[in-house]
């Protein structure tokens, strides 16, 4: 699913990752741990083609983003779901204009949209709140909106940027749930956290520990919420 | 084409997504009634501004070239002309290319000018019917502009008058032509100019105003990049509210516009300016609409850009 060979970032001078080469398989959940400013959120924006790849190799769903054109962005972005800590849903559009977005980008008819839309939504309890603004949602409610709306495609991958750092400790454990039923259906999760709570949620979890913009050793402390 | 749901390009257009989005383009104008209201009556007011210099400038044109952008040719025919010659060539002349005006004159109407010239004082009742001297005559205004670029055209259309039948002469001033000529080709070098100049102007503010409308956007197209929307597809409702922005702006310009001139049309149809204000050409509405209306898509393409 993702094939990373010493790949490197930069921002001017400073280094924001370094050599870094990894493989992720189909279906695996990956916990990308590491303290602010570790390079977590620059891997996740060079997954997601949001930074070109300059350095090193990196291939992503069978997109090799070292030769990605700018305007196969889009068609990379079609394979995935992204799911960001503050969110990023339209706040005055309701709940089924943003989730439904996602389809209507990728040209579907009306029809089409109609059912996996109602369906995701069903599926993350937010039924009741289809025609609502997404301004008059609580934080839960707006992260399951993007949740709902990076499902609907079917993604081959989710990234997940902290995507409880905004939430209390109840609906986090909540979302959770959600994310694991999706992984149960076989979609590959790369989600950046370092909370310990969110950890002990998928024990069976893979850890990338990143420090300095380097892959290590993850610390202790985070192998023992691991169980391993 | 259709599969399963799911519209294709392959080798047709998608009408109906482009039908939608363009809808979108128009719905999404209420999503923030406020910025659009400010940049509409922003647009407005600019267009009403190029409006005015242009509907300004059309008239003063329009006046100055009534009193230098035209030629006068009187002919006179010869005394004792049968009236139903000259009522003839009259005819016929009034159908001359570029001809503005023509003023006819029978010996009777000459007496009675001439009379009345003289505050009736003199009773000229004798020199009717046969007896009467004047000659019949036609006072004809062209307007230069028609055949300026041929230098030859003022000496071909006197010969061509010379020509007539009972023609006994015709009196003409050369130097009118040079100065219509002159005042002709300074406005076509200095009119366009300026209304390019404005052009310049309205497409920087009408489009710096759209531009900063579409900041309130940023976060809308920054999800739309994030969930796979391809360029046309955020691009075209984008587009779509730009042009309308435009067209509805120069509209409402264009038609305060024309209220002013219906209610103000006299104020200066006075001695001695007598100056009727007329509203602007067709050509020049159109081109006002069109040019507000593609600076409006333009702006709103280059705010998306990157």
């Amino acid at each position: 699913m993702i094939h990373l060979n010493r790949l490197s970032y930069s921002f001017g001078s400073n280094w924001a990752l370094k050599d870094i080469s990894l493989h992720v398989e189909k279906g695996d959940f990956i916990f990308l741990t590491g303290h602010s400013g570790a390079g977590k959120t620059t891997l996740m924006r060079l997954l997601y083609g949001a930074l070109p790849v300059t350095r090193g190799q990196a291939t992503v769903a069978g997109y090799e983003l070292h030769k990605l054109k700018r305007k196969q962005i889009p068609d990379l972005r079609r394979e995935l779901g992204v799911v960001f800590q503050d969110f990023k849903i339209l706040p005055n559009r309701s709940v089924y204009e943003n989730v439904a977005l996602a389809l209507t980008v990728r040209s579907m008819a009306k029809s089409t949209i109609d059912k996996r839309v109602r369906a995701i939504i069903r599926a993350l309890g937010l039924e009741n709140k289809t025609y609502t603004k997404c301004h008059k949602l609580s934080g839960g409610e707006q992260q399951r909106v993007a949740i709902a709306r990076s499902m609907v495609v079917n993604p081959k991958l989710i990234l997940a940027d902290e995507p409880t750092g905004n939430l209390d400790f109840e609906l986090s454990m909540h979302l959770m749930d959600v994310f694991k039923q999706f992984h149960t259906h076989g979609t590959t999760i790369i989600m950046a956290t370092h909370s310990r709570e969110i950890l002990r949620t998928v024990p069976d979890a893979k850890i990338i520990h990143l420090e300095g913009g380097q892959v290590c050793e993850p610390p202790d402390y985070i192998l023992s919420e691991m169980g391993s | 084409m259709r599969t399963a749901g799911l519209y294709t390009f392959g080798d047709g257009i998608m009408i109906s997504l482009i039908f939608r989005l363009i809808g979108r383009g128009i719905r999404d104008l209420g999503l923030h009634p406020w910025a659009n209201i400010f940049t509409l009556v922003a647009v407005t007011m600019v267009s009403l501004l190029a409006g005015l210099f242009m509907f300004t400038l059309h008239n003063v044109n329009q006046e100055l070239l009534k009193t230098r952008g035209q030629v006068q040719m009187q002919i006179f025919w010869q005394s004792g002309t049968a009236a139903e010659v000259y009522n003839r060539q009259w005819d016929k002349l009034s159908k001359l290319e570029g001809l503005k005006e023509i003023r006819t004159f029978t010996p009777d109407d000459a007496l009675k000018h001439l009379s009345d010239a003289l505050n009736g004082e003199d009773d000229f009742a004798w020199m009717k019917e046969q007896n009467n001297p004047l000659q019949p005559t036609a006072l004809l205004a062209f307007s230069v502009e028609a055949g300026v670029e041929n230098d030859r055209w003022a000496t071909d259309l006197l010969s061509r008058l010379k020509e007539l039948p009972y023609v006994d002469k015709i009196h003409y001033n050369p130097l009118q032509i040079d100065l219509a000529k002159g005042w002709i080709g300074l406005t076509r070098s200095v009119i366009w100019p300026i209304i390019g100049f404005l052009g310049l102007v309205v497409a920087l503010v009408v489009g710096n105003t759209i531009r900063l409308s579409l900041m309130t956007r940023k976060d809308e197209i920054e999800i739309l990049y994030l969930v796979g929307a391809k360029q046309w597809f955020i691009r075209l409702p984008l587009l779509t509210g730009g042009a309308l922005l435009g067209l509805t702006g120069s509209s409402i310009a264009l038609g305060t516009l024309y209220a002013a001139q219906r209610i103000f049309e006299d104020v200066l149809n006075f001695p001695p300016l007598f100056m009727k204000l007329t509203f602007l050409p067709p050509d020049q509405c159109i081109a006002l609409l069109g040019a507000v209306t593609l600076i409006g898509m333009f702006s709103s393409f280059v705010a998306v850009r990157g």
